[in-house]
């Protein structure tokens, strides 16, 4: 053995002899070797030691050609035009392992002529870059990062995103500052809390004063503006809502503030602003931090499809537009693509997967002549068809448009907190004015009336009101998170407690989704190994579950000659010995005489004409299936079950789980009609599903609840998903729910009774700053130790 | 105390926590705590060099601006 030494460039370790010897630098491939020339000649081989022992992916990749990335369409929907004119597109750069790695990049691209700016994130490895499109090209840029042996692909980082991510930032300045300003405030209002008592100089008090007022400023008109935006449109929409409340109320405070420090008498309420706006603020950033929008989902389905498609036009190839392909037009499908648009197959045959649209799990097999729908999927077939509709006409087009209906039609349940806050927000400021014109009137005069007015306000200003929600759903998302469940959304916790109905979708969700072995029988002495052997040539589901319950072997048969047969089974050919394996179709053709009769799938295995072992397979129920539907319905959920597939082996799994409420042969547009009309019944409907076939109605349920198995678009549509698959997830999501509900409930209970207690002393006017900053803190101190009590109560 | 002295120590630590508080929000806005990997390993890639090309980036960059300001006009 010789001794082990390190490529220079990419630091992975292997013998010397096999490796290229350059002066005194050895390499592992010529890819590591020809970055390390690349990296000298510009001169950024301090890069080495920067990255110091780090292993890099050697650059042995071979990449297609990069010219692709000029063409006008790429252009168009992935590069931006900034306002000075120059181009702008977001990369995700693939092979970053240390931040030597982001420095190279970002260096070795400032080198490029043209390039205006580069800005690589580390986390999460995503690039923006900025350059002159008259001087260098994208394709020049990408072929640079690949020759220092990263690569780069262009992600379309949507507007949602970007917006998102602006208003998270604006709410963290705005929270700096109030929490920066309001700690301030809190240390010089002791001092005056302590000059209360003690007694104070009327010019120390000035100029405490004066201080607080300079850094409540920026708090209320900086942090605060927030609140009178959304009082505004509150306004605008004819409601009263918790947003005037606090915008009314701090003002009010702080003008009344700056009168009483520029008059020099009675105590100013400083303080008080700038606690009021930075806790309510804070709750409302965690509302922020748990939001989705239907726009996102939307966005994330229709970029999962493909925009141009393979058409034979004149005896060529060419790559085009979805939404330019005419009728008549032959477009080119190979196996593994999805069928964009709907057709006729005028050349070759294969198996398409249409389990998208009609939830059917069997593979189906077409040949020329029969039509292909959009939005399936060729599994092993390489066709050419000609088309029927364009593409805004398709099957796909529609399944995208009633889908976008669905997500827009789903219903919002008002949430507690608003409800309430409207009501609460109308009461406190009606008994506000209703104190001033009573202390006023029984001639205590505008200043005095004014003063205790202002101070049932601030003391009702309701921060542990606004943080009664945001607490409380922030506790179970993530008691759900611990167990592998995943609300989207702070507010589907709440909506999810109210629920009625509970749709359940048959196959993946109630049963595993697989066929398995349910009973075998088997003649004694026949070879094992020779079974498993032929059930491994398949891909079939029925294949893969017998192959399931069999002993690997230990030697594995290698067939002389085998063959597939469309939707009956496998020949094989051993030493002139006929094996076959089958469902009861295939023995029939082969004059077989069997005398197996049952409801189950079966298969058959015989061996030169004679039956030797036959198995029942079966789409097991889940476990805990009977008794997630009983426990449903003792709480008095109504439990239905929604199916695509026939009747009888819906009829057979429902009445193993005790579900009486069945429809079957339902397609996707059914299942959501059958939702619809519950909901119109004013029901809360909750919908289990996994399939594509399922998304319309988890779009428009009041929740939708997917498994995490479930097809992407599924997973993207769905409002909850159960990482673990398992119904007793699905249990535990509702008794989450629940809780965080009851807990929601509690917390407005807590502040409620606080503001009961404390409002009629403000009323009768013996509320001192004093007493309203520690009323403040300690309400607000209640709802988060009683989130957390809930919280240590769960993870026990 | 003179209450004189009490104002001006107030006003003065009020100045001096808003500079690093500006500092801190431009640093926010600037985007230097996007990244937290980035940020934390900055200080290994701080020579002269580092200084030098980024002086050049930003020349080359303000170069390519004014030249464009030039020919580019918007519609």
């Amino acid at each position: 053995m010789s001794e082990k030494i390190a490529c220079t460039h990419c630091h992975l370790e292997f013998s010397k002899d096999v490796m290229i010897q350059d002066g005194e630098h050895y390499f592992c491939c010529n890819g590591c070797q020809g970055v390390y020339h690349l990296l000298s000649d510009e001169g950024l081989d301090s890069f080495y030691e920067k990255v110091g022992d780090t292993k890099l992916a050697p650059p042995t990749q071979q990449y297609e050609d990069s010219s692709n990335f000029d063409a006008p369409a790429f252009y168009e929907k992935f590069v931006k035009t900034t306002k000075e004119g120059f181009s702008e597109v977001s990369l995700i750069i693939e092979g970053i392992h240390c931040s030597a790695c982001v420095w190279l990049n970002e260096k070795a691209l400032h080198k490029m002529e043209g390039v205006i700016e580069a800005n690589i994130n580390f986390t999460n490895n995503k690039a923006q870059i900025i350059w002159d499109d008259d001087i260098v090209k994208l394709s020049q840029i990408i072929d640079m990062i690949r020759a220092i042996g990263y690569n780069a692909y262009p992600y379309d980082a949507s507007l949602q995103e970007a917006s998102a991510n602006k208003q998270r930032k604006d709410y963290y300045l705005r929270i700096s500052v109030a929490l920066f300003a309001a700690m301030n405030v809190m240390w010089i209002a002791v001092a005056q809390y302590a000059g209360y008592f003690s007694g104070i100089e009327q010019e120390m008090k000035t100029i405490l004063n004066i201080a607080e007022g300079v850094l409540a400023t920026p708090v209320l008109f900086y942090s605060g503006w927030i609140f009178f935006r959304g009082a505004y449109y509150g306004l605008k929409n004819r409601v009263i809502n918790m947003d005037l409340l606090v915008a009314t109320g701090a003002t009010l405070t702080y003008f009344y503030s700056i009168y009483i420090t520029i008059t020099e008498h009675g105590e100013a309420y400083f303080d008080s602003v700038s606690m009021i706006i930075t806790f309510v603020l804070i709750g409302k950033f965690l509302e922020v931090l748990s939001k989705k929008s239907a726009t996102d989902t939307l966005d994330a389905i229709t970029k999962q499809l493909p925009t141009e498609a393979r058409v034979l036009r004149d005896g060529e190839m060419h790559s085009i537009k979805l939404d330019d392909v005419k009728v008549g037009d032959i477009v080119v499908v190979s196996s593994g693509e999805k069928v964009l648009l709907d057709g006729e197959i005028i050349k070759g045959e294969g198996n398409f997967d249409e389990s998208n649209l009609t939830g059917e799990s069997e593979p189906i097999f077409k040949k020329v002549g029969d039509s292909v729908i959009s939005g399936t999927l060729s599994i092993d077939a390489d066709v050419h068809f000609r088309t029927s509709k364009d593409f805004e006409h398709s099957t796909l087009s529609a399944l995208v448009s009633l889908l976008e209906n669905a997500i827009n039609k789903k219903p919002k349940i008002e949430q507690l907190a608003n409800k309430l806050s409207e009501h609460f927000s109308t009461a406190i400021l009606t008994l506000s004015f209703a104190t001033f014109f009573g202390w006023y009137l029984s001639g205590y005069g505008f200043e005095h009336s004014f003063m205790i007015a202002i101070a049932v306000i601030v003391i009702a200003c309701p921060c542990a009101l606004g943080l009664a929600t945001p607490v409380a759903t922030l506790v179970g998302l993530s008691l759900g998170a611990k167990r592998g469940i995943l609300f989207k959304e702070a507010a589907q916790l709440e909506t999810m407690a109210k629920t009625d109905v509970v749709l359940l979708d048959k196959t993946g969700t109630l049963t595993y989704g697989k066929p398995e072995v349910v009973k075998q029988d088997i003649d004694i002495g026949y070879d094992e190994g020779l079974l498993y052997s032929l059930v491994k040539l398949s891909n079939h589901p029925v294949a893969q579950g017998v192959k399931k319950v069999l002993e690997k072997p230990q030697n594995e048969v290698v067939f002389d000659e085998y063959k597939q047969l469309q939707a009956r089974g496998i020949v094989a050919y051993k030493k002139g010995v006929e094996l076959l394996g089958g469902n009861a179709k295939l023995m029939q053709e082969m004059g077989l005489a069997y005398e197996y009769k049952s409801e189950n799938t079966l298969f058959f295995f015989a061996i030169n004409k004679k039956i030797v072992a036959t198995f029942e397979l079966q789409d097991r129920i889940k476990d805990d299936a009977k008794e997630l539907v009983n426990t449903l319905q003792q709480k008095g959920i109504e439990v239905m079950m929604l199916t695509g597939d026939h009747q009888k082996s819906a009829m057979r799994v429902a009445n193993e789980v005790g579900i009486s409420e069945v429809f079957y042969e339902l397609s996707p547009e059914d299942k959501l009609e059958k939702l619809t009309q519950l909901q119109n019944d004013g029901k809360v409907v909750v919908m289990v599903g996994d399939g594509v076939n399922d998304i319309l109605a988890l779009a428009q349920a009041d929740i939708g609840i997917v498994m995490g198995s479930g097809s992407d678009v599924a997973i993207e549509v769905g409002d909850v998903v159960l990482l673990d698959d398992s119904l007793k997830s699905l249990l535990e999501s509702l008794k989450i729910a629940k809780t965080t509900f009851d807990l929601i409930k509690q917390n407005f209970a807590i502040s409620l009774v606080y503001n009961a207690l404390t409002i009629p002393l403000a009323i009768a006017g013996y509320v001192i700053p004093l007493v309203a900053a520690i009323s403040m803190s300690l309400s607000s101190l209640l709802v988060v130790g009683n989130s957390m009590r809930i919280r240590y109560k769960w993870s026990k | 105390m003179d209450n004189g002295i009490v104002a001006m120590m107030l006003g003065a630590s009020i100045f001096l926590g808003g500079v690093a508080l500006i500092a801190f929000l431009w640093a926010v806005k600037n985007g230097q705590f996007d990244d937290e990997e980035k940020f934390l390993n900055a200080v290994k890639f701080d020579g002269v060099e580092d200084l030098n090309d980024a002086a050049m980036q930003e020349k080359k960059k303000e170069e390519l601006k004014k030249k464009k300001q030039r020919e580019y006009k918007p519609e």
